[in-house]
């Protein structure tokens, strides 16, 4: 059980973390990589197909952020994660509710629902 | 002679293609359902009264112990997401401009939250497993239900989501 300990904190605060940091590398286009599918190709960092080419031709290179900005929310949820294993608990006290693990996430989905509002209005 | 050569081998990597991507979506596909049977049998067992009659349909319910669920959620979530991840990259150069050019803008904004919504439960599963698997006694069984619940939608909605647009344009359509 006390090995489970720090596991707990770590499951915890990623888990929270994540929802808040993929809303936030949503809302700000922040991806840690870009997939092009069609043409076999990764970029790091967020690429538009119009940044590259003519808007119009865009449809040809059609581009994947979801990845990159699951990956940004991943490396920096691993940081506070890792955090909150080696910090002193005491430390931590203020954050450990265990509420939060639901409540963040279920906030960040509302927000995600909002940032996809756009695509009900076509 | 040689140009047909390799424009039958191009069409024969395009068809294989095809097939990899069907074969997969249908993998995934019967995951989801395995999942959605193991998650929506949990998230019941835990809201479900705790003085309901045994003999009671809920009672029943309730009987069977739901924690090892826990770790057949997280073998089958784990894997139908990654699933999802690889099939994703078909839908996005095949399926999805066309969509986009029949004009199913709902059926996109739904897809895409699924996207959202499958990455937040993928990070939540640790902290899911932890509240099943390790519980501790001083911890309000609200965190697991909570969890629980979070998972169940996502789970939903992904399936509901995932196959409406499988019927609209699946592959190979």
């Amino acid at each position: 059980m006390t090995s489970s300990a720090p596991f707990r904190r770590f499951a915890f605060a990623f888990g929270t973390t994540f929802a808040l940091l993929y809303v936030v590398a949503l809302a700000k286009d922040l991806a840690l990589f870009t997939v092009f599918p069609s043409l076999g190709i990764v970029l790091a960092g967020t690429h538009h197909s119009r940044d590259v080419a003519d808007p119009a031709m865009g449809f040809l290179a059609p581009a994947i952020y979801w990845y990159g900005w699951a990956a940004s929310a991943a490396v920096g949820a691993l940081g506070f994660g890792l955090a909150a294993v080696v910090l002193p608990v005491r430390w931590i006290r203020t954050f450990s509710w265990s509420g939060w693990v639901w409540l963040v996430p279920a906030f960040s989905m509302i927000a995600c629902v909002y940032l996809t509002l756009p695509w009900f209005r076509l | 002679m040689g140009a047909r050569n390799s424009s039958s081998k191009q069409e024969g990597v395009v068809y294989g293609s095809e097939v990899l991507a069907t074969a997969l979506l249908i993998i995934h596909g019967l995951i989801a359902v395995a999942l959605l049977g193991a998650i929506t049998h949990q998230t019941l067992a835990a809201w479900a009264s705790a003085d309901a009659r045994p003999a009671s349909f809920l009672g029943r319910f309730r009987s069977v112990p739901t924690a090892p669920f826990a770790d057949a959620v997280v073998v089958l979530y784990t894997v139908s997401t990654l699933l999802g991840g690889i099939i994703y990259l078909y839908f996005r150069v095949d399926v999805r401009p066309e969509l986009e050019r029949a004009g199913h803008w709902h059926v996109l904004g739904f897809f895409d939250l699924k996207e959202h919504f499958a990455a937040i439960g993928l990070a939540l599963l640790p902290a899911y497993w932890v509240c099943w698997r390790r519980p501790l006694a001083k911890e309000p069984a609200q965190t697991r239900t909570a969890l629980t619940s979070i998972l169940a939608f996502i789970i939903w909605w992904g399936f509901l989501s995932g196959h409406v647009a499988n019927n609209i344009m699946g592959f190979g359509s």
